[in-house]
């Protein structure tokens, strides 16, 4: 009986594991004065430094350049501008490279001050931690390869669709599909580059996630098709407990959307 | 409550429950095909790794080497992604069973390929002046003695198989790493969804290894 017992007391814990994380992030909220900096964003700036989590692997978002080692993009560039505001220079800032897999984990742990990695919005996500205003809209869009003479999602019935980890491509399409009557599958994989390799070994039949990341891995053997569903918007998220980061954060860019300034970065990566 | 255990994130996990079930069901049908190929991999190849052909010989040690030393990722992602340009296109629970097979299929080679050595030549030379072929001396001298030293390390790899399984989450595998990846990416609320899905693999890990430590003791006992 002695083995019932060392499980038990594995699994208690665990469970003490578990309130201890708790605990932390409750003890942490009152700690907010009403005067002066937030703690939370006198902490960026007693390190001096903004950290920032960042995709790596999307073309025109957040890109790391194999040859330079460069990480850069769109919401590269957001995160200097908020770099800027925070810390009064655009270079102070730290990006790490997140998947869909990493980004809650990072923000929750504290080593990562914000999440700007085509993170849409929803609901759900909402009740875990804050996010911005959208930075960015678009819709969700499907690549098949040439040869297979796919022309809309109608065509794609009975036929597998390759997503990511983060599943809001499957909601909006698995909806489409079902308004149109048809019956799609789907497979999940963890980084874009997995999902166009398996598209490229006939693994799926289309690979689908919002247009402007689609397009970064348009190819001479894959088109993208016209259809475009359900609006994605993407925010910058921050911890929960961190409101005043947040609000410091939906105000840059409320003010960038105002000034224009987010509409020219937009342009400069060609996301217009 | 906020934080990544807060209390409504367990009660969407109790609510999706049967997405868990049937990614637990996956692994488990999973691991016992993925066993059966493994052992009947591995006893071949340990059989072959002990005669005195040459040839035999080599052949045991391609494969053990050759397995053993890359990684079962690397294997994996060959099986899902590679075969299919050269026009094999296996669906992703065989690529599953093969995977892990054939890569614990190499580890009990060597177990067994060990077990038998470990029986002192002797027994073998005993055995043949009594009479005995080469043949009914392994089945009836030799290889009772070799399982019992086997045992212990073959539950391992049981378990290690079991555990291993989860490196076909990253293709898509449909068992219980996926869909507590896919469930947890979705909505965030990781926290429960890896610690259910650790206890899951530790209640078919567990019993296995006490199993192991059991017949351990015994051997200790017998010998």
């Amino acid at each position: 009986m002695k083995k019932v017992h060392v499980l038990i007391l594995s699994v208690m814990m665990l469970i003490a594991l578990a309130v201890a994380g708790c605990g932390s992030t409750t003890d942490s909220k009152p700690a907010a004065g009403k005067t002066g900096t937030a703690p939370e964003i006198k902490a960026i700036q007693d390190r001096g430094t903004l950290k920032v989590g960042v995709k790596v692997d999307v073309p025109k978002f957040g890109f790391k350049d194999p040859k330079t080692g460069q990480i850069d993009g769109f919401e590269i560039d957001l995160t200097r501008a908020l770099a800027k505001k925070i810390l009064g220079d655009e270079k102070k800032f730290e990006a790490q490279g997140v998947t869909a897999k990493t980004r809650g984990p990072l923000l929750d742990n504290g080593e990562v001050d914000l999440v700007i990695a085509t993170f849409t919005i929803t609901e759900e996500r909402k009740q875990s931690y804050n996010f911005s205003e959208p930075y960015f809209t678009d819709g969700v869009a499907l690549m098949v390869k040439k040869d297979s003479g796919i022309t809309d999602l109608k065509g794609l019935a009975d036929k597998t669709i390759g997503v990511a980890q983060s599943a809001t491509s499957k909601k909006a399409i698995q909806e489409a599909a079902d308004k149109q009557g048809i019956k799609v599958k789907f497979l999940e994989f963890g980084t874009y580059p997995e999902i166009k390799t398996a598209l490229d070994s006939g693994r799926i039949n289309c690979f689908s996630v919002d247009g402007a990341i689609l397009y970064g891995y348009l190819d001479d053997t894959t088109v993208i098709l016209n259809d475009r569903f359900t609006p994605q918007e993407y925010g910058v998220a921050s911890k929960k407990a961190n409101t005043e980061l947040a609000k410091v954060v939906n105000d840059t860019i409320n003010d960038m959307k105002k000034s224009g300034e987010l509409d020219k970065l937009m342009q400069k990566w060609g996301l217009k | 409550m906020s934080g990544p255990f807060a209390g409504f994130k367990w009660l969407a996990l109790i609510n999706d429950w049967t997405v868990f079930a049937g990614g637990f069901v996956q692994t488990i049908l999973l691991s016992a095909l993925g066993l059966m190929l493994a052992l009947g991999l591995g006893i071949f190849f340990g059989l072959l790794g002990t005669s005195h052909v040459k040839l035999f010989k080599i052949l045991n040690r391609v494969y053990v080497e050759f397995i053993q030393n890359t990684p079962l990722v690397i294997q994996i992602f060959f099986l899902y992604h590679g075969l299919p340009h050269l026009g094999i296109m296996l669906p992703v629970f065989v690529v599953g069973v093969l995977g892990v097979g054939i890569y614990h299929g190499a580890y009990i080679a060597e177990v067994i390929r060990a077990g038998v050595e470990s029986v002192p030549k002797g027994q073998l030379e005993a055995a043949y002046s009594q009479g005995f072929s080469y043949w009914g001396a392994m089945i009836h001298i030799v290889l009772p003695q070799a399982k019992r030293i086997s045992y212990p390390p073959l539950t391992n790899q049981a378990v290690n198989l079991i555990k291993n399984t989860s490196v076909l989450a990253m293709v898509a595998g449909g068992e219980l790493m996926y869909y507590a990846d896919s469930w947890s990416s979705t909505n965030l609320y990781y926290g429960p969804s890896y610690v259910v899905t650790g206890l899951l693999y530790l209640s078919l890990c567990f019993p296995l290894a006490s199993f192991a430590k059991r017949m351990e003791r015994k051997l200790e006992v017998s010998s």
